[in-house]
């Protein structure tokens, strides 16, 4: 893509993407708030595409819609008014909260903008996932091992944790 | 046009929205989905440093796959302490979890 269609892309997807997100801890129905969170992380991986990184666009929209599907289903177990008709406040330190959230966005965005950063720049056709498949196999194969030693672990921990007359329960 | 610090300070407002789901939340979900929002913001910062400024470094590429599995780890350890939560109290809010309060 070049810079115009990346422009085009980024900006209005980039908005809808911070909207979304902001939803999901403004609408009160938490099925809808496991949807928004979906959306929100889609409409990244849009952007992630439109940034060259094509592999890992496709990856995170695959990898977030069954995780936020599941999310969804946890909440709907879990919270106590999950379809938000009971007008639940389920907030606390709202105040205090999006100070920090505001202090902290323009703290970051002010580092962003401030920095000197190195400019190179992709050429449009950039062969991103043959480079990331031979940077898997190749000089990270042992990280990517880690990380899929970790995935079974976790896995294994987390029934652990959540099985009944476990050692956590009483 | 899109530069570096356009991408940064979309991620930046990503992740001070992730981080009022945090603080501002009660429920122990809502809280894992905050943190899934911030660590989505690593992940385009990660993603704008690759393209903007380090074009040839597909070692950030493979960061990202590494913070996308610290993800489903996340959510699989949180989802397994809310269940074991809810077994034993019957909720999730973190409210009313004050045991190791000082």
């Amino acid at each position: 893509m070049n810079d115009v269609a990346v422009a085009l892309v980024f900006w209005p997807v980039g908005a809808l993407m911070l909207l979304t997100a902001l939803y999901v801890f403004i609408t009160s129905s938490m099925a809808r708030a496991g949807l928004l969170l979906l959306a929100a992380l889609a409409l990244e991986s849009i952007l992630f595409i439109a940034l060259a990184s094509e592999y890992l666009g496709t990856l995170m929209l695959l990898m977030m819609s069954a995780e936020m599907v599941i999310m969804v289903f946890f909440m709907v177990m879990f919270m106590p008014d999950p379809g938000g008709l009971m007008g639940m406040d389920m907030t606390h330190d709202k105040r205090r909260s999006i100070a920090a959230a505001v202090v902290l966005s323009v703290a970051l965005s002010a580092v962003a903008v401030a920095t000197d950063w190195p400019a190179r720049v992709l050429p449009p056709d950039a062969p991103d996932v043959r480079a990331l498949g031979f940077e898997i196999m190749g000089r990270s194969m042992f990280s990517f091992l880690f990380a899929a030693t970790a995935i079974l672990f976790t896995m294994v921990g987390g029934i652990l944790v959540a099985k009944q007359g476990g050692r956590y329960a009483r | 046009m899109i530069s570096l610090p356009v991408v940064l300070g979309f991620a930046a407002v990503l992740f001070a929205i992730g981080a009022y789901g945090v603080l501002g939340q009660t429920n122990a979900i809502m809280v894992i989905m905050g943190v899934e929002l911030m660590l989505g913001a690593t992940m385009l910062n990660i993603v704008g440093f690759l393209r903007y400024a380090h074009p040839d470094a597909t070692s950030g590429a493979f960061f990202v796959l590494i913070v996308m599995t610290l993800m489903a780890l996340e959510a699989t350890i949180g989802f397994g302490l809310v269940i074991a939560t809810f077994r034993t109290r019957r909720t999730a809010e973190i409210d009313d979890l004050t045991d190791l309060k000082g």
